[in-house]
This record gives C-alpha cells, sequence and structure tokens, in this order.
C-alpha cells in the first residue's frame, strides 16, 4: 500500500512539475510576442491601410440555429464593420424558430438561384437569398445538419479566397477584420489565424456592439473573463513561439478557403469543429510540406456571452472535452511522431497528456492523497502545503495574464474592473477550478458509453446583457 | 532540507511572487494615468495648432514646437494622423521644416537601429515627411528583413517621387507575397511615369523570371503606354503570363487588342480562355459577339460563366443571344443562360466587379 501510494504520488508529481515548467515556459514566450504584437497593433496605420486595396477580400460565415433572439442585431454589427471588401454568409440550420423570418424581415430577403458547385457536401439547400438592403449580405436557408455541416455550406457559398467563422452570438469589435488581416499584409505564409474572444456578459452593449468593457459582478461570468484571458493572451501567444497552436476559436478564426477545401472542410461528425479542423489542417500542410502559419494574435477581439450557470457551463465543458478526447484520438498517429515537428512533438503530447488527461490525474492525485493520509502514510500537512503551492502556481498564471491584459490592451479601464479581475483571478483556483475538472472528467465517462450528447447553450439576447450591466 | 521545507520555500516565493504582481499592476496603471495626464494636453495643444496652421492661421513654427514636446513616438503619430488631412505643398513646407528638427534626426538615425520597432518608426516618419535628401535611408529601409518596415518605408512613394526608390520597390513587388504586393503595387501607381519606363524595359525581356506579376501589375495600372507590349505578351509561353496580358486588354479599346482576344479566345489553356471571353466583354465590340456567344458552349464551365456574363454587356443583342440559348440545343450553354438571366442586375454588377 505505501509503495503504490507514494509511486503513485511520485507519478503525480513529475507530472505536476513537468506541466507547470512548460507553462512556465508559455508564459516565458508569451512576453517578447505580445510585446510584438503590441507594437505591431499600435503602429499600424489603419487609414492609410483602409485606403489601399492591398486589403484581401474576406467572406464572414455566420451559422445561426435558432439564434432568433440575436440574429438581426449580429448580422447588423457584422453588416456594418470597418472592412472594404467583405460579405457576410449567414446560414440558417434548419433552425425550429423565426430565424429565418427575423433575418427575411430585417433584409428585405428575396430569393435567388443558387450559382455555385457544392465544393463540400452538406445537408440539402432550401434557398439561398439576397438582401434589397444591403449588397453584401448572403443567406442561405439549408435542412438541419450542426454547425460543422452550416460553416461548410457557407464555404460552398462564399466568393473570397478567406473566409471567417463567426458565431451568430458573437460580436465583432468594428476593426477587428481589419486588424485579423495583419499578418497576411506582412507577407506571412499565413493558413489561419485567430483572434482574442473576450466575455460580453455585464458589458452595454448598443447596435450589436460592446460599448464598454467590464468585468461581471456575478461569480462564474466573472471567473470565465480571467480565465478567457489566460486563455487567450499567455496560452496562445506563447504557443505561437512553440509554432504549434492547435486551437483557432470557432467563435472567430480567420482561414484561408483553399487549405479549407482541400482538407473537405470542417468534419460534421467532429463535437469540437474548431480543433478537429485545425489538428487537420496542420497534418495536411506538414504531410505536403507547404510552408505556412496557424497563428493568434491578440488584437483583434470578439465578445461572446458565456454560460452564467453551473449546468450550462457543464454541458459546455464536458463538450469541449470530449471533442478534445476525439481530437487526440483521431489523431494519435501525430503524437511524438517527427513527421509533423513541432506540432507531433510538442503540441499534440501536450494536448493529450497535459490537456486531456489532466483531470484524471488531478482527481488520482486527490483521491489517492486522501487514501493515503486516512491510510497514515501520507502526511496531511504535506499534502495539503502541496495542494497550496499548485493553487498558488495556478494564480500566479491567472494573474500574470492580468499583467499582460494590463501592459497591453487595457480594455477594462475603471479600477473597480481591474479589482474585481484580479480578484477573480485568484478565486478562479478555490472551488470553479475544482468543478472544471469534474466536468471535464466527466467527458471520458460519456466517451466511454459512447454517448454523443450536445450541450445547449441558453442564450439570452445581447441587449438584455446590456441591460442588466452595472451603472 | 527536506521536501517540506522546500515545499514552503516554493510557497513564500509565490506569495511574493503573486505581491509583486499586484504591485506590478497598480504602479503600471498609475504609471499610464500619469502619463496620460502629462502627455494628452499637449497632443490636444498639437491638434489644435495643426487645425490652424492647415488653415493658414498659424506660423509653422508652432506646429514645429508642439510637436517636439511631445514624445517621438506620439509625435510620429499625430504626423501621421495628420498627414492624410493637409494638402500636398503645405504638408512639403512642413516636411522641409521637421529635417532640420533635433528630435526629427534621432528618428532618422533609427533607419540603422538594431531593433525592429525603431526601425519601424522611423519608416513611418519618413513616409510622411522624407525629403530628397532621404532617400538612400528610405532605400534601406526598403530592404529591410522584418515586413513591417518595409511596408511602411513603401508608402515614401507617395510623398517622394524617386527612379531609385520605384526600382527598389518594383524589384520587390514580385518577391511578395499576393497581399503584400497589392500593398505595393498601390504605391507604385503613385509614381507612374517613372513605373511606367521601368515597365517597358522589364516586359521586354521575355526569360524575365517575374513576368507574371510583373504583367499582372502591368495590367492594373491601365496605362496606354503598355499596350504594345501588353499585346505582344498575350501570346507567351507562360499560361499566367498571357491570362494577365489578355486581363490587361479589355482596358484598351483597340483594333489590336480585339484582334489579339479574338485569337486568345481559343487558348488551349482555360483560364486564358475565360479572361478573354471576360475582356472582350468589357470591349464589347458587336463584331466579336458571336465569338463570344460561342464560348457558351465551351466545356469548362468558368469560360461559359465568363462568356454569359460578357453578353449581358453587348447590350439587346447580347440579351438576345443568351435568349436563344436558353431555349437552344447546347445544354451547356442552355443551362448558363439560364442562370444569367436568373440574375438580378445587382448580382450582376457583382459578378462583373
Amino acid at each position: 500500500m505505501t509503495t503504490l501510494v507514494h509511486g503513485t504520488d511520485l507519478v503525480i508529481l513529475v507530472y505536476f512539475l513537468a506541466l507547470n515548467s512548460f507553462y512556465a515556459l508559455l508564459l516565458v514566450l508569451s512576453i517578447p510576442e505580445i510585446w510584438e504584437q503590441t507594437r505591431l497593433a499600435e503602429d499600424d496605420d489603419f487609414q492609410r491601410l483602409m485606403q489601399s486595396d492591398a486589403l484581401p477580400p474576406i467572406t464572414i460565415i455566420v451559422p445561426a440555429h435558432n439564434e432568433e433572439a440575436t440574429i438581426e442585431t449580429s448580422v447588423t454589427a457584422i453588416l456594418t464593420l470597418e472592412y472594404r471588401n467583405y460579405e457576410v454568409v449567414v446560414v440558417n440550420d434548419g433552425s425550429q424558430d423565426q430565424t429565418l423570418e427575423a433575418l427575411r424581415h430585417a433584409f428585405d430577403l428575396y430569393e435567388i438561384p443558387r450559382t455555385y458547385p457544392e465544393a463540400v457536401p452538406t445537408q440539402p439547400l432550401r434557398a439561398v437569398f439576397r438582401s434589397r438592403t444591403r449588397t453584401r449580405l448572403l443567406v442561405l436557408d439549408k435542412e438541419n445538419g450542426g454547425k460543422a455541416d452550416s460553416l461548410n455550406a457557407g464555404i460552398n457559398a462564399s466568393r473570397f479566397p478567406l473566409v471567417i467563422a463567426v458565431d451568430a452570438d458573437t460580436l465583432i469589435e468594428p476593426d477587428a477584420l481589419l486588424r485579423l488581416t495583419r499578418p497576411f499584409l506582412l507577407g506571412r505564409q499565413i493558413a489561419a489565424v485567430g483572434g482574442t474572444v473576450r466575455v460580453a456578459n455585464g458589458c452595454p452593449v448598443e447596435h450589436g456592439r460592446v460599448t464598454d468593457a467590464r468585468v461581471p459582478r456575478r461569480f462564474l461570468p466573472g471567473v470565465q473573463v480571467a480565465e478567457y484571458l489566460r486563455a487567450f493572451l499567455f496560452g496562445r501567444l506563447g504557443w505561437n513561439r512553440l509554432g504549434g497552436n492547435l486551437i483557432i476559436s470557432g467563435a472567430f478564426g480567420l482561414f484561408r478557403k483553399d487549405h479549407l477545401l482541400a482538407v473537405g472542410g470542417y468534419r460534421t461528425t467532429s463535437i469540437v469543429e474548431d480543433l478537429d479542423l485545425v489538428v487537420r489542417l496542420h497534418r495536411y500542410l506538414l504531410r505536403r510540406g507547404v510552408p505556412y502559419e496557424i497563428s493568434f494574435i491578440p488584437d483583434p477581439v470578439a465578445w461572446t456571452e458565456v454560460p452564467e450557470t453551473s449546468a450550462v457551463l457543464a454541458r459546455q465543458r464536458e463538450r469541449w472535452h470530449r471533442g478534445l478526447i476525439a481530437a487526440m484520438w483521431e489523431y494519435k498517429s501525430m503524437l511524438f511522431n517527427p513527421r509533423y515537428g513541432r506540432v507531433g512533438l510538442i503540441a499534440v503530447p501536450f494536448y493529450t497528456f497535459g490537456e486531456m488527461l489532466a483531470p484524471l490525474i488531478e482527481v488520482l492525485g486527490y483521491v489517492v492523497t486522501i487514501a493515503g493520509a486516512a491510510a497514515g502514510v501520507v502526511s496531511l500537512s504535506f499534502a495539503l502545503l502541496f495542494l497550496l503551492v499548485a493553487w498558488g502556481y495556478g494564480m500566479l498564471l491567472s494573474l500574470w495574464a492580468v499583467v499582460l491584459e494590463e501592459v497591453s490592451f487595457r480594455r477594462y479601464r475603471r479600477p473597480a474592473d481591474l479589482v474585481r479581475l484580479v480578484l477573480f483571478a485568484m478565486l478562479e483556483n478555490f472551488g470553479y477550478r475544482q468543478r472544471t475538472v469534474w466536468w471535464r472528467l466527466r467527458a471520458f465517462f460519456t466517451v466511454w458509453r459512447q454517448r454523443r450528447v450536445w450541450g445547449e447553450m441558453t442564450r439570452k439576447g445581447f441587449e438584455a446583457v446590456g441591460s442588466r450591466a452595472p451603472g | 532540507m527536506t521536501s517540506r521545507h522546500f515545499l514552503v520555500i516554493v510557497g513564500l516565493v509565490q506569495a511574493l511572487l503573486l505581491a509583486s504582481l499586484i504591485v506590478l499592476i497598480i504602479l503600471n496603471r498609475w504609471f499610464r494615468l500619469r502619463r496620460r495626464a502629462r502627455v494628452h494636453p499637449r497632443r490636444v495643444a498639437l491638434d489644435a495648432v495643426m487645425q490652424r496652421w492647415a488653415l493658414g492661421q498659424a506660423d509653422v513654427g508652432m506646429v514645429l514646437l508642439r510637436l517636439a514636446r511631445l514624445p517621438v513616438s506620439l509625435a510620429v503619430d499625430a504626423l501621421v494622423s495628420w498627414s492624410a488631412r493637409v494638402p500636398g505643398d503645405r504638408w512639403r513646407r512642413l516636411a522641409a521644416e521637421l529635417a532640420h528638427q533635433w528630435w526629427t534626426r534621432l528618428v532618422r538615425a533609427n533607419c540603422s537601429s538594431a531593433r525592429w520597432w525603431k526601425r519601424l518608426e522611423a519608416a513611418r516618419f519618413l513616409s510622411i515627411a522624407a525629403v530628397p535628401a532621404d532617400a538612400a535611408r528610405v532605400l534601406k529601409l526598403l530592404r529591410d528583413p522584418h515586413p513591417a518596415v518595409h511596408i511602411a518605408a513603401v508608402a515614401t512613394l507617395e510623398r517622394l517621387e524617386s527612379a531609385a526608390l520605384a526600382t527598389v520597390a518594383l524589384d520587390r513587388l514580385p518577391q511578395l507575397a499576393a497581399t503584400v504586393g497589392a500593398y505595393y503595387a498601390g504605391m507604385l501607381r503613385r509614381s507612374r511615369p517613372v513605373v511606367v519606363q521601368l515597365l517597358l524595359k522589364r516586359l521586354a525581356r521575355r526569360d524575365e523570371p517575374a513576368l507574371a506579376r510583373l504583367t499582372e501589375f502591368a495590367a492594373r495600372l491601365q496605362e496606354p503606354a503598355l499596350r504594345e507590349q501588353l499585346t505582344a505578351l498575350a501570346l507567351h509561353g507562360d499560361p499566367e503570363v498571357r491570362t494577365q496580358a489578355v486581363r490587361a486588354l479589355g482596358t484598351f479599346p483597340h483594333g489590336d487588342s480585339i484582334a489579339m482576344l479574338t485569337r486568345t479566345a481559343a487558348d488551349a489553356q482555360w483560364a486564358v480562355r475565360a479572361q478573354a471571353v471576360r475582356s472582350l466583354g468589357m470591349l464589347a465590340d458587336a463584331v466579336t459577339l458571336p465569338l463570344v456567344r460561342d464560348a457558351l458552349r465551351d466545356p469548362e464551365w468558368w469560360v461559359r460563366l465568363r462568356a454569359g456574363l460578357a453578353l449581358t454587356r453587348f447590350g439587346p443583342a447580347g440579351r438576345n443571344a443568351l435568349l436563344e440559348a436558353d431555349v437552344g440545343g447546347d445544354r451547356n450553354a442552355r443551362d448558363m443562360a439560364h442562370m444569367i438571366l436568373g440574375f438580378s442586375s445587382q448580382a450582376l454588377a457583382e459578378f462583373a466587379a
């Protein structure tokens, strides 16, 4: 018993040290990256670029399924972005509510014949609409096939070489597209680029725009602000330097259409289509020796509503983790495979062992330690001290994300918001993180039972969010 | 030292780091607010003086004085934002005056800095305030390895006419990614006379490795002086060069252009045929109508699409051709004509764009 407990503890300790050392590496790498990105973001002469014809034309694809509450606001906001040459393709994915009617009414739609080939197979199209009032807008009405299927339908209908997938509940900042194309303008061989997704809960919203960045007062959405900052500002920035960003957010990511078509578009059977797509893109481009970058840039911002209740959040996190497990299993041949360079040797192993297996190992650690303490083979005070150090490290990482935010973009201008952000960053490790571990652990059980339950996100609509905003 | 002691030390270090990070956040916020309180009024004062100077109500000396009071990076930002609002001659006088300012000498010296952001600052400054004496500096920045720097530097062509600068930019153009190339092309268009002379020489060299990109750029210029060269390139061995040349010919309503387009409409490559049919539509010469109508039966969908769209530019005769094809015997032509006739005028305009 003693040997077993000590052996397991040793494995967990080594895992803890290796994982946290890697986080420390990401943290260090995020510093020069944010330095460069901030400089470029500040120095860009956007007026000049907007007047030039160098900006690549972009198709924005907006999949919509039962988005009646937010669709008009979202599409209106997207149609008024500061960008010269873009089109918006809204895909109504067999909504059972009045999404299509809301669009028809708001944008004076009229039916047109379909004029493009079906490069990626999708569920049948019912109709294609143009707008009498908004020339950039194209609306597809199709049978329900899921988000990935809708995105594929949007890719088929797109006319431009770059496509961006935007969730209907996502609010893009007016200059976000312009900023997102910066790597293309800098001549880099970009296959995909992602921007920052921030939490809209608690922020006032007018005409589909977040007018003021706020940190929500409620714990659950508030703590997700810190969580999102950590995930985007230091995690993904660090991965930029390691050359292996595996996640471009499905809510806000720009892709080269030819690469999307080459890999067959989004996989309709995947649980988390954005992760699956990016890993497939890496695999495809590395196999063919195509030089490319899949980058994250922090200054283009999209705002999204995050779950405010534990039940919805639990479903969302469980689904994300199921997607991670499915993707890592699907692409297991890339694991430690030198053929895939840094992606195969660093990124995929990290996501497999550091992200996918993390909840299993963390829970195993808790169980073994408690059992060991009960049996008297582990010192309780030592175990608590270890736990405290582990939590302290988590707090340091979250707080570091707040520091990066403060030295770079400083969206949360009010001192009260900053105080709340610091508090949430510190409190995240007490209770919230353990709950996410439990939700992620449940994903293993679900996968084991081969259940494919999709979490449903309950939307309130942004105007409602705005009206609840404090002072 | 026991593992317990080690953990205690790690915990204490963490606590110290946590406290330091919180202090860093507070100090950073305080420092920035203080800096803003100090600098913002100066920027407002500069904007006010700039406005009066732009209207001819203030002396340039006042502007220089206000600029010197700002931190260099903010002064460059202010100049960049005002450069688009002040007319050319007036701005050139300001640029000449700025050349003698102490702080602009520092900015110019940054052209050789080891730090790319300093070179970027220099490039941005020179892009709006370069004088002829800066040509060597701008040349250096145009050859800079950091893309942000050479992209900022190429904007100098908007304000400074120099054959040397245009030559370097044109040399670099074919090696650039399409997006950056388009930006360079936009800037090079400002130096049209110099660029046209350079292009005449480069396009005459049939073994020029970057001929396709240069032809594409030449097509965008829509310069009559290049028409003969472009007409000759429509028979080049490289299909990409032919495609670009044929696209360019659509902007020259000339007998030679029409003759060449008629010939290339039967090219073995569908991309060339599609472009030739499109260009014939742009010229809309009645003589070529039967040729474009025949292209509706081309085996390639894209050629048929271009032919259908081209016919809409021929007026009633083109529409009649589409109506005939819509009820004709050829299935490909019928389908395409049916689709084109179903387009709204708005959709047609978008396709034409």
